[in-house]
């Protein structure tokens, strides 16, 4: 199953999605949760503090700095460069990559 | 974009972008569930408003309204006013939310019990019923 979580800025989506996919978690679901803000920090919310979620955004603003052939798949972007949180939430930080701008 | 992926059998929750770019660009039925998360202020309900409408447009699945910092009566009637017919989940405005994001913590570490949170867990179980 695959939910957005979508709304204007400062709205609850963040807290909305850690909530959510932390309690998913919980029950033995595997539970993937992807940041696709420009400012990420759902690895805070999640628990996963303040050191792993920067380093997770500084990968993905690395990744984007690279060139687009070498982008990452979705597998890679999860499994190489994603962190497991509290009760198993894997997140992973999405890059521009994987949400393109249109054009 | 989340239409190219395969994540077998996993929950997938995308925490969009503010705004509703990403929404314009997601392809038809690439979500089964869109939250839409408003406050009860104007503006973010006119987000929210144009959210719901490219979701349905989309057949992005199952609308879901998250009435987020709500107050009082008045606050969950203008959510009402905007969303009307659709399914709206109200997570009070709670200080144990904003008390994890000064500390850095998570709000279902520090404050599970907590109104807001027990709502939002609540929201979870109804996406995915147990057994389900
Ligand atoms: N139910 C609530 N009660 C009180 N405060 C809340 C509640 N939900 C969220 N907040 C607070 O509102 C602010 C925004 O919440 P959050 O970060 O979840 O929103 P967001 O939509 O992800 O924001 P952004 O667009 O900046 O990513 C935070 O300071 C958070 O602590
Ligand atoms: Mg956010």
């Amino acid at each position: 199953m695959r939910v957005a979580v979508v709304g204007k800025g400062g709205s609850g989506k963040t807290t909305t999605s850690a909530v959510i996919a932390r309690t998913l978690a919980r029950r033995g679901l595997r539970v993937v949760a992807l940041d696709c803000d420009t400012n990420p920090n759902l690895g805070i919310s999640l628990g996963l503090g303040d050191e792993e979620t920067e380093r997770l955004a500084a990968m993905r603003d690395e990744l984007d700095a690279g060139d687009a052939e070498h982008a990452p798949s979705w597998d890679e972007l999860i499994d190489r460069f994603g962190s497991d949180g509290p009760d198993g939430v894997r997140l992973a930080v999405v890059s521009r990559i994987q949400n393109p701008e249109p054009g | 974009m989340l239409g190219s992926a395969d994540f077998g059998s996993a929950v997938v929750i995308a925490d969009l972008e503010a705004g509703i770019g990403t929404l314009t660009r997601l392809g038809d039925e690439d979500v089964d569930v869109v939250l839409v998360v408003v406050e009860p202020t104007p503006n973010s309900l006119e987000v929210g408003a144009r959210a719901a409408a490219l979701a349905r447009d989309k057949r992005a699945g199952r609308l879901i309204v998250v009435a987020s910092r709500v107050r009082d009566d008045s606050d969950l009637a203008s959510v009402r006013d905007v969303f009307g017919d659709a399914e709206i989940v109200v997570v009070p405005d709670d200080p144990a939310i904003t008390g994890a994001e000064r500390e850095g913590l998570a709000p279902l570490d520090v404050a599970p019990q907590a109104p807001a949170v027990r709502t939002l867990a609540e929201l979870a179980q109804r996406l995915v019923p147990d057994g389900g």
